[in-house]
Parts: C-alpha cells; structure tokens; sequence
C-alpha cells in the first residue's frame, strides 16, 4: 500500500485503503466534518492522488493520446477536468490536467490499483519526458465556505481573483506551492501541491490558518457524500460501480472530436449505440429507510433501476443517492418503490439537491 | 410498464428538456447532440464551462422558450438543465392553477 507523505500526521484518524493508497478515512465524526465544509472550512490530506508533471510542448501530444478530453486546449492558467479509461473504455481515474505555462501537471484519482494507474502513465511516456510528483509532493484540500480566507491568509488577497478551475504559483519559505481552485464540495475549493521537503511547513501553517477561521481537519468520508450532494463525479462511488462514462453523464468531460485516446474505440461505439441505462439522483423521504447501494427501485412490478452511490445529507436530514436507471425512466420528478415493488416511495429528483452558501459570494468582487 | 399518469409526467419532462438542450447547444454552439448532455449537468464553472455571462444569454433562453419570466437572483436555477426544468414546470403550473 502507497502511504501518505504525511501520515504520521494524522495522529488518531482512521486510516482506510483505496485501490492499494492509503486514505485519510475519518478525524472527528462524520456530520462534525461535513458542517466544517458547509459552514467554516476543512483541510483534508488529499495526497492519495497521483501527481506528474510534463513539459509543455511533449506534454500535450502525449496526455492527448492518453486522455479524452482536449489538452491541447487548456488555456494558460487553467485546470480541465477529465478522466482516463482502460482499453475498453472503462473509468481508470477521474483526471485534473492545469495548464502552468511551460509545464501540464497531471492530478489523477483513481478507481484501479494505484500501481496499474502508475504502469500506464509511464508506458505512455515512451519518451521519459515526465516527473512523477506522487511521492515527491504533498497534496492538501483546503474545502469550505471559509477556504477563501485560509488561501488569502497563506498567500495573499489576488488569491481571490483565481477562477474556478485554475492554477497559480506562490512562493512557500524556499519554493514554489501550486494552488489549484477547484474542488468538489460545492462550497470554495483549493488544492496545495507542494514539495515534500517543505510539506509538514505548509501543513502546519494551514491548519492554523483553518483554525483562525474555525474550521478543522476532514477526512475523504465527508467528502463523498458532499460530492454526491454537489452531484460532482466521484470516481470511488459510481464511478467504480458503473464504469461507463457515458451512462454516467461524463460527455462534458471528453472531446467528442477526437477519436485517438485509450479506450476511444469503445466509447464512440458505445455513443454510436446510444445509452440504455443513465444515472439520476433519487431522494429517500424523511425517516424512510437508507438509500444503500445495490438496492433496487420499482415502478409498479417492474424493476426499473439501482442505486450506486449513497451517502446521509445532514444539509436535507435523509438519505440520497444516484442510481442507474432504464433510460425509458431516467426523469427527475418520478416516484418509485425501494427495495420491493410494496416497499417505501423514494423520488428522482433534479441534482444537485442543495444549494451551496458559497455559490452566493463573488470573491472577485470582495 | 409506465402507468398512464407516470407516462404523462415523462412526456412532460422530456419535451421541456429537447426545448431546452436544441437551444443550449445553438445558442452557445455547444459541440454535443441532446443525447450528450446529461439533464443534471452543471451548467456554469465545470460541466459545461458556461460564464456569467453566458448565465445572462441562458436565462434569456427560457424565458424566449417558455414564455416564463426568470427572478433575478436565480443561481439556484441555473445550476442544470434539470433545475431549469424545474424551474419551467413550476411556472408553468402556476399559470394554470386556480387563483
């Protein structure tokens, strides 16, 4: 198992495993760190993620090959959200690519073992070109409607300018933090990737810029059912579960020009074909039972769709979930049966359920 | 098999999103077919990657639509296309719904 960087850190949080890479699972309780995030700010160690860098002018041929989405696009200073899949078109990793100008630093997530993910990424690069950054250098989440303030405080007020998906540099003692805005809370978002040598430096001065703001430490637990609230992919829910991009609504996250990434075969057949099958997000009434994943939901007798990702919302106070429904059903507004075509009505509903405080605050207008 | 009531609101649903995904894609010539886009896609930040102007050019979109007037503090219905449709059918059984 990969370990984190600074784990030894984490003192007193459960420690969980993900596809061979160890997480940071849990610190306090699980609502404790979910209102973090809604109300204050959380840091949660997000260095399971894998880390490279590659020049520029290679870079964008060969990410390009490797990944569906457009590389050769991203404008300078700008993060694109995308994925990898195996040679079938399956989900690998849920993929960030930033564009720093004269580097593309490469952030992958993944739903498959940590060294096949690696394997692929170094078969990719025939030419050696790239740094593998994973063990080199750390990678801290800073999520909340208070991460603003934490960012302003560490590096500055032009933080508040940055955009949503992009990235900046910023001195740290002797070297360079990467800031990545982005996130999948719904609340302000940042990502750190720093080096190692100055790593525990930078965590401690977050965690007592988190703790002038009220906020604590989170682990990847709460992040899952924000994600689910946010309706931002999660590749460890449905994205491990349902494996096809497509089913999964991710065509925003490919170029659908372009027909020379692994596993581009199989998912323009698939598109060709068209969807049988789309996920939609399903709501539990009040007091009802959990939404639990492989549940089945009815419409009358018929066995219509199941659930593949769950999580308890405090912010709505019952369960909610994303299931794969029969495309002839896959509508927001519907009733259907849980469990068993008498059992407890659960409805699809519109996505995301919850309206984020920070999607009320214009950071470049404060 | 979907009960009659059931098949209307599917109906329903799924002719205000066609409306309303053709008219997304001309306006902001989008590079997807209706299939692509995902009715619980976000529309502004990541998903599709709309500004806040385009937010302006959306909301002028489904009130040129559906004939529905679109409040001013409307982020909460510009977050998908889902939203939006919500947004469309409650207006629109609130035209219809006795006063």
């Amino acid at each position: 198992m990969r370990k984190l960087p600074l784990g030894a850190r984490w003192e007193g949080a459960t420690i969980a495993e993900r596809h061979g890479v160890e997480v940071v699972s849990r610190i306090a309780d699980f609502e404790t760190e979910y209102r973090l995030v809604r109300d204050s700010v959380a840091l949660t160690d997000f260095s399971f993620l894998r880390r490279y860098r590659f020049p520029t002018d290679q870079g964008i041929d060969l990410l390009d090959a490797l990944l569906p989405g457009n590389v050769a696009r991203i404008r300078y200073g700008r993060v694109m959200q995308t994925f990898m899949a195996d040679n079938d078109g399956r989900l690998l990793a849920d993929c960030y690519v930033a564009n720093n100008d004269e580097e593309l630093i490469l952030l992958c997530e993944a739903a498959a073992p940590d060294d096949l993910v690696a394997r692929i990424i170094r078969e990719a690069d025939k030419e050696g070109i790239g740094q593998d950054l994973t063990d080199s250098h750390v990678l801290l989440s800073i999520d909340g409607f208070n991460a603003w303030a934490v960012v302003r405080d560490l590096f500055g007020a032009d933080v508040l300018g940055l955009p949503y998906l992009s990235v900046e540099l910023y001195p740290f003692g002797e070297e360079q933090v990467y800031l990545f805005r982005a996130g999948k809370t719904s609340e302000f978002g940042y990502l750190l990737m720093a080096p190692r040598s100055v790593g525990e430096r930078l965590l401690d001065a977050v965690r007592d810029a988190v703790a002038r703001q009220g906020g604590g430490a989170c682990g990847v637990e709460a992040h899952d059912a924000l994600r689910l609230e946010g309706r931002f992919f999660n590749i460890h829910a449905e994205g491990v579960r349902v494996g096809d991009p497509l089913v999964l609504g991710l065509q925003w996250m490919i170029d659908l020009e372009k027909s020379d990434y692994r596993g581009a075969a199989a998912i323009l057949r698939q598109r060709a074909a068209g969807l049988s099958r789309k996920v939609i997000g399903v709501l539990a009434t009040p007091g009802e039972d959990r939404l639990r994943i492989g549940a089945h939901l009815f419409h009358g007798a018929d066995d219509v769709a199941e659930v593949v990702a769950d999580a308890w919302s405090p912010g709505l106070g019952r369960w909610v979930a994303l299931a794969v429904f029969r495309i002839d059903m896959a509508y927001a507004g519907l009733a259907f049966s849980l469990g068993s075509p008498e059992g407890p009505e659960v409805r699809t509903i519109s996505m995301p359920p919850i309206m984020a405080k920070s999607l009320s605050v214009k950071l470049d207008e404060m | 098999m979907a009960t009659a009531d059931f098949q209307t609101l599917i109906d329903r649903r799924a002719g205000i999103i066609g409306t309303l995904k053709e008219e997304l894609i001309r306006r902001f010539n989008l590079p997807y077919t209706p299939e692509d886009l995902h009715e619980d896609v976000s529309l502004l930040g990541s998903g599709l990657g709309l500004d806040s102007l385009d937010a302006l050019e959306i909301v002028l979109c489904v009130e040129s639509c559906f004939k529905v007037k679109v409040p001013d503090n409307s982020m909460s219905i510009l977050r998908s296309i889902n939203t939006l449709v919500d947004f469309v059918i409650a207006e629109q059984d609130a035209l219809v719904a006795p006063r």
